[in-house]
């Protein structure tokens, strides 16, 4: 009786085009990490490369591979820890108290996110030279942090707003005192957006390329810059590694957004669009 | 007993000052802020300093010389072309395909499963994305055999010596990982409207597309723009395709903003000079910041 809502029938043609586009040069990656190292650069491409993972363990034996996994999640992490624990009162004050400059504060630390971080790379360079923090995964977790926490606390303030105000108020009759209030009942409640932001908050920290170039020199690799760094003299580029590495970075980032694929908009969007 | 259990804690807010009750939230968003104001405030004054010098291996004051020769440089300025060029060549693409999708998928029981499968480009590290296209249109000659066995080009096709042709490459790149980041957002938007509108409009003998671009679409206008604000910040940041594929060629012909400061500073150690163009870097995005924030996300517990 009622018309079909989906829209046009043959929609899912030009769906399958792009999901054929998206997911051919992926497949072709993975058979880059799954072929010998001689069938990667041919006069001729081979398409249907012999499959192998016995250059997995040459790999791994000639670059520290576990200690770029771990410099990266040291960092990460790291840098996720910071935003919380700096993001999370913010966002409730901002979502939830009327004071001066309430607005123009929201707006200066959402601007942050504006900002190119090429405009900063070089005084960066240099500040943390003399911290003596170059080549540091402890620069890179500052560095993360810095770049996600307006993303975070933005996240945050848009699932705290949502909170009835009744519950606080029922809570603060009682007795409790306004941190208690957010330890208590504000944190479980917004539980969604603060996983949501952290999840956002790493796989950008994760993905982050420049200032890493120019702050990860040797010790601190994390996984995005180690990458280049897969060349073995007359070898050229070692794309085999390169293919492995971006896969082992690929996995954990799908599961986590998979974890909140409910959320994604929401926090892609910084609150601004929810569902 | 139970009464003094519950008078106590009363008390205890009573007697908090005024003074603490008006400081408690700039107490609560202070750290945050000290902290972004520290690592953007601080080195945008360093950069300011610096630009006042030279900078290759020694510190000599030149006054405005380094801003002199960069409003003079083209290489600079082909750098901002470009930024802007590839920036709203790649936007326009990106959004007119994601719009698309999201228009054939935002109503059917499989949107899910769809929007997995196109998001997992943006799951790769870009400069991850960047080898994996760099081994399939340049190392790997993939692309230029795919081509051949078409019929569309007879022999090698060379990707970084032409203008156009290594153009294309960066542009394709992204269009192939960051469509999704628009095709999420707007298939969120569209799928949070009414439906009970389109349904009427469908029972009226609207077609789809007409139902979709008359009615869906206008209602969608703020997210665009948040969606295009966005994804328009990142791409004029873009620079970890430039590094690891094209470098620049030819002749500066992909080099974007970032790249140059980043080419600058860290390639030919002109420290100074890097300096002055994140200057004016600095001074545009701070600029386009308070625009674009202010007109398109809400701020204040009025919302």
């Amino acid at each position: 009786m009622s018309k079909r809502m989906e829209g046009p029938r043959w929609g899912w043609i030009i769906l399958s085009i792009w999901g054929v586009f998206a997911l051919l040069p992926i497949i072709y990656f993975a058979s880059i990490a799954l072929r010998p190292r001689n069938e990667i650069i041919a006069p001729v491409p081979i398409y249907f490369p012999t499959l192998t993972t016995e250059t997995w363990f040459k790999i791994w034996t000639e670059w520290p591979i576990g200690l770029y996994f771990y410099n990266s999640i040291v960092a990460v992490s790291g840098s996720v820890f910071i935003c919380l624990i700096l993001g999370v009162p913010a966002a409730y004050a901002l979502a939830r108290y009327k004071f001066k400059g309430n607005a123009d504060i929201g707006y200066y630390i959402l601007s942050t996110k504006m900002m190119a971080p090429a405009a900063v790379v070089v005084p960066m360079f240099f500040l943390f030279g003399k911290l003596k923090l170059i080549d540091s995964v402890w620069a890179l977790m500052l560095v993360y942090a810095a770049m996600n926490l307006s993303i975070v606390v933005w996240i945050i303030r848009s699932y705290m707003i949502d909170i009835h105000p009744e519950i606080e108020d029922a809570a603060r009759t009682d007795g409790a005192s306004d941190l208690r209030i957010l330890w208590e009942i504000i944190i479980p409640m917004c539980m969604p957006g603060i996983i949501t932001a952290a999840v956002i908050a790493a796989i950008f920290a994760m993905n982050e390329y420049l200032f890493t170039l120019i702050i990860a020199s040797k010790n601190a690799y994390p996984l995005s810059v180690a990458l280049a760094n897969f060349s073995g003299g007359s070898d050229g580029i070692i794309y085999n590694a390169i293919a492995l590495v971006g896969f082992l970075a690929f996995f954990p980032a799908l599961l986590l957004v998979i974890l909140i694929q409910n959320h994604l908009s929401r926090g892609l969007t910084m609150g601004a669009v929810k569902g | 007993m139970t009464d003094a259990a519950l008078e106590l804690p009363r008390i205890v807010i009573r007697r908090r000052s005024r003074f603490m009750r008006k400081a408690f939230p700039y107490l609560m968003v202070g750290p945050a802020v000290v902290y972004l104001l520290g690592i953007t405030l601080w080195p945008g004054a360093f950069a300011l300093y610096r630009s006042f010098y030279t900078g290759k291996f020694k510190w000599d004051y030149v006054g405005l010389e380094n801003y002199r020769v960069l409003l003079g440089d083209e290489h600079f300025w082909t750098a901002v072309w470009n930024t802007l060029l590839l920036g709203s060549i790649t936007l326009t693409i990106e959004f007119s395909i994601a719009l698309l999708l999201a228009a054939l998928v935002y109503r059917s029981p499989w949107v899910k499963g769809w929007r997995i499968l196109f998001m997992l480009p943006m799951l790769f590290m870009p400069s991850a994305v960047g080898f994996l296209w760099k081994l399939i249109f340049n190392d790997g000659r993939v692309m230029a055999d795919l081509l051949f066995r078409l019929g569309l080009v007879d022999g090698g096709v060379d990707w970084m010596a032409h203008t156009f042709n290594a153009r294309f490459v960066l542009v394709l790149v992204d269009v192939w990982q960051w469509t999704p980041f628009l095709f999420i957002i707007l298939v969120a938007g569209l799928q949070g409207q009414d439906k009970e509108i389109e349904e009427a409009a469908r029972l009226d003998g609207a077609s789809f597309a007409r139902m979709f671009w008359n009615i869906s679409l206008p209602l969608l206008r703020p997210i665009i723009a948040i969606a295009l604000v966005l994804r328009g910040i990142d791409l004029l940041n873009n620079m970890s395709a430039v590094n690891i594929i094209t470098q620049g060629s030819p002749a500066g012909d992909t080099e974007t903003l970032s790249y140059f400061i980043y080419r600058t500073a860290f390639r030919s150690f002109d420290h100074g000079y890097a300096s002055a163009a994140s200057v004016l870097l600095l001074i545009a995005t701070v600029i386009l910041a308070q625009l674009l924030v202010r007109k398109f996300f809400r701020s204040g517990t009025e919302s």
